[in-house]
C-alpha cells in the first residue's frame, strides 16, 4: 500500500488550479449576467415565487429518464450479449455436430433430428443477432426527436382506443421513445462492456466446470457492470438531459418553461438560471455520487486505476 | 486414467493436431515440451474439451467422453487446468477464487467451501493472502492460488499449461515446488513446461511434439541425453544451451 503523504509535490499545486478553474467559471458567469440582466437587476422575486413549479417539472424528468433508464438497462444487456455472439458457418457447425454424434450411441434418427435443430437453432441465433445489430444502427443513426414523434404518431394512429386522454399517450409515448432509444446507445455500452473482459476469465470459468451463463453470471457480469459504470453514468445523464424534448408532444417538462415564448416577458434570465441550476445541480450530485460509489466498490487491478490523490484519499484496503 | 485416441484438430484451414494418441496412467506425471506453435494448448484444450477434437477418441477412465450425450461441464470438473497467464478471477480475492467453483458449480455451502479453500491456500503456502485481490499478488503467489482454485474440485487428473513461463524468475520455484509436491502424492498430471530440472525430476514420460504430432516420448534420461530423432536433438540443444 502507498504510503499517505500529505504535502507531497503534487498537492502543493493543487490549488492553483483550483482557483484559475474558480476565476474562469465565475467570470464566464458574470460575463452571461451582464449580457442578460444589465443594469436592470436580477429578478429574484420571480426565481423565489417560481422555483416550486420548474421543481415539479423536473420530478417528471427524473422519472421517464429513471424508468426509461431501467427498462432499457434490461433490453440492452440482452442485446450488447447477442451482438458479441460470433457467427459461426452453418458449415462448420454441421460438421462439429456430426463429429460428435458418429461417437454417440443414439439411434440414426434421433442423431438427425438432433442436427435439425442445431442448424435451426444456430439460424435463429443469427437473424436475432441481425435483427439486434439493425436496431441499434438504426436507433444510433437517426434523431431522438424523430423517434419521440414515430412513437407518438404510433401510439396515436394504430391504438386510438388504449387511451382516454392525450396527456396519457403523450406521456406514454415519450417513454416508449426513451426506453428505446436508450436502449439501443446501453446495447453498445455493454457490448462494449462484455467484450473487454479477457477471454482468459471465461475460459478460466469454463475449466472449472462453469457452464456459458454460469460463468456469465459470476465471471463476466460483476467485471463487466462495474467497468461500465463510467458510460452509464454518462448514459443516464444524456438522456436526462434529452428527456426534455418530450415537451414537443406537450408533456411538462423543464424546457416547456424555457420554450414558452409568453413566459419570457421581462424574466428570461430568471428562467434560464433557475433551469440551468436545477439541471446542473442534478447531474453534478449524481455524477458525485456515483464516483463516491465507484473508489468505494473498486477492486484493484479492475478497470481505470485510480488517480494519485484519489488514492492518497481512499479508505486502507483490509488486505495485509 | 487419460487416453487419447488420434485426435486430430483444424483451426479453418489450419491443421494443429495430427493423429495424437497417448495414454496417461494414474498417478503418472507427463511432461510435454515442443517448439512453440506445435500444438501442446491445443492438446491440453483438447483434453478436457475446451476445445472440442475434430477426429479421434478422449477417454477419462475408460468413458469415451468427446460424445454428444456427455456433458462437457462434467468433465472439466473431473480434470483441473493452470494456464500460463493465471487467469485468476480479477474481481474476486484469493480466497473467494478458490471457493467460487465449490459453491457455484458444485453448489457446496459457502461456510463448507470456504474451511476447504483455506486449506488449500495453507497447502500453496498462502494462507496469510485470503483476503488479496489478484492484482495484489506476485504471479507466482496468482499460480499458486491458481493451482489451489483447480484443486478446489477434486479433480482426477490436472492439466498444466506453461505454467511458469509467464512468471519472474525468482517466482517459478515456489510454483515448481507446489506441483512437485503434488505428483508425489499421487496426483495424475499433464505439463507442458520448459523447466528441465522439475521435467527430469518429476516426469515418468516426457512426450516431444512438433507440427501436430509427438515426434517422440520416453524418459526424461532418453529423451534429453539420448533422443532418436534430429528434431529432438535440435529442440533439446536449444532449451539446454
Ligand atoms: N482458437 C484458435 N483459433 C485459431 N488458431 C489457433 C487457435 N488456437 C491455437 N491456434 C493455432 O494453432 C497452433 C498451435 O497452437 P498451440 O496449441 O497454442 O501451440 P503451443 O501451445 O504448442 O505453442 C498455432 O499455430 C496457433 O496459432
Ligand atoms: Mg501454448
Amino acid at each position: 500500500m502507498t504510503k499517505r503523504l500529505p504535502w507531497n509535490r503534487e498537492n502543493r499545486w493543487r490549488w492553483i488550479d483550483t482557483l484559475l478553474a474558480a476565476i474562469v467559471v465565475i467570470g464566464a458567469l458574470l460575463y452571461v449576467y451582464e449580457l442578460m440582466v444589465g443594469s436592470r437587476g436580477l429578478q429574484v422575486d420571480y426565481i423565489a415565487a417560481n422555483y416550486g413549479q420548474y421543481l415539479r417539472a423536473v420530478t417528471v424528468n427524473l422519472y421517464m429518464t429513471t424508468v426509461a433508464f431501467v427498462v432499457g438497462m434490461t433490453v440492452g444487456f440482452f442485446l450488447g450479449w447477442l451482438r458479441t455472439i460470433r457467427s459461426v458457418p452453418v458449415k462448420k457447425v454441421i460438421r462439429d455436430y456430426t463429429a460428435l454424434a458418429d461417437a454417440s450411441s443414439r439411434s440414426p434418427f434421433v442423431r438427425s433430428g438432433m442436427l435439425a435443430l442445431t442448424v435451426a437453432w444456430t439460424g435463429v441465433k443469427y437473424l436475432v443477432r441481425r435483427i439486434g445489430d439493425a436496431y441499434v444502427e438504426i436507433i444510433r443513426g437517426t434523431p431522438l426527436f424523430v423517434q419521440i414523434l414515430f412513437a407518438w404518431s404510433i401510439l396515436v394512429v394504430n391504438f386510438p382506443g388504449l387511451f382516454t386522454n392525450p396527456s396519457s399517450v403523450a406521456f406514454t409515448a415519450g417513454l416508449v421513445a426513451l426506453t428505446a432509444n436508450t436502449a439501443g446507445y446501453q446495447a453498445e455500452i455493454f457490448r462494449a462492456g462484455l467484450q473487454t473482459v479477457h477471454s482468459g476469465q471465461v475460459e478460466a470459468a469454463r475449466a472449472l466446470g462453469f457452464s456459458r451463463l454460469g460463468a456469465m453470471r459470476h465471471v463476466i457480469l460483476p467485471q463487466a457492470l462495474r467497468l461500465i459504470v463510467p458510460p452509464l453514468t454518462n448514459e443516464y445523464i444524456g438522456l436526462f438531459k434529452a428527456s426534455t424534448l418530450v415537451f414537443i408532444l406537450g408533456v411538462q417538462t423543464e424546457i416547456t418553461f424555457v420554450a414558452n415564448k409568453n413566459a419570457f416577458a421581462g424574466h428570461v434570465f430568471e428562467i434560464f438560471a433557475i433551469v440551468t441550476g436545477i439541471f446542473l445541480l442534478i447531474t453534478v450530485v449524481l455524477a458525485k455520487v456515483v464516483q463516491a460509489l465507484e473508489s468505494r466498490f473498486r477492486i484493484p487491478g479492475l478497470g481505470i486505476q485510480q488517480t494519485r490523490s484519489e488514492r492518497h484519499r481512499a479508505r486502507p484496503a483490509e488486505v495485509p | 486414467m487419460i487416453r487419447v485416441e488420434g485426435i486430430h484438430k483444424y483451426f479453418g484451414t489450419l491443421h494443429v493436431l495430427r493423429g495424437i494418441s497417448l495414454d496417461v496412467e494414474k498417478g503418472e506425471a507427463v511432461v510435454v515440451i515442443g517448439p512453440s506453435g506445435s500444438g501442446k494448448s491445443t492438446l491440453l484444450r483438447c483434453i478436457n474439451l475446451l476445445v472440442e477434437p475434430d477426429e479421434g477418441r478422449v477417454f477419462l477412465e475408460g468413458t469415451q467422453v468427446n460424445r454428444a450425450d456427455i456433458r462437457r461441464e462434467w468433465v472439466r470438473q473431473q480434470v483441473g487446468m493452470v494456464f500460463q497467464s493465471f487467469n485468476l478471477f480479477t474481481h474476486l480475492t484469493a480466497l473467494q477464487n478458490v471457493m467460487l467453483g465449490l459453491t457455484q458449480v458444485k453448489g457446496i455451502s459457502k461456510d463448507v467451501a470456504a474451511t476447504k479453500a483455506r486449506q488449500l491456500l495453507a497447502r500453496v503456502g498462502l494462507a496469510a493472502k485470503e483476503h488479496a485481490y489478484p492484482a495484489q499478488l506476485s504471479g507466482g503467489q496468482q499460480q499458486r492460488v491458481a493451482i489451489a482454485r483447480a484443486l478446489a474440485m477434486d479433480p482426477k487428473a490436472m492439466l498444466f499449461d506453461e505454467p511458469t513461463s509467464a512468471l519472474d524468475p525468482e517466482y517459478i520455484r515456489e510454483v515448481l515446488d507446489v506441483m512437485t509436491a503434488l505428483a508425489r502424492e499421487g496426483m495424475t498430471m499433464i505439463v507442458v513446461t520448459h523447466e528441465m530440472g522439475f521435467a527430469s525430476s518429476v516426469a515418468s514420460r516426457i512426450l516431444f511434439m512438433d507440427t501436430g504430432m509427438i515426434i517422440e516420448e520416453g524418459t526424461p534420461d532418453k529423451i534429453f541425453h539420448h533422443p532418436e530423432h534430429e528434431r529432438t536433438r535440435s529442440f533439446v540443444d536449444k532449451i539446454l544451451r
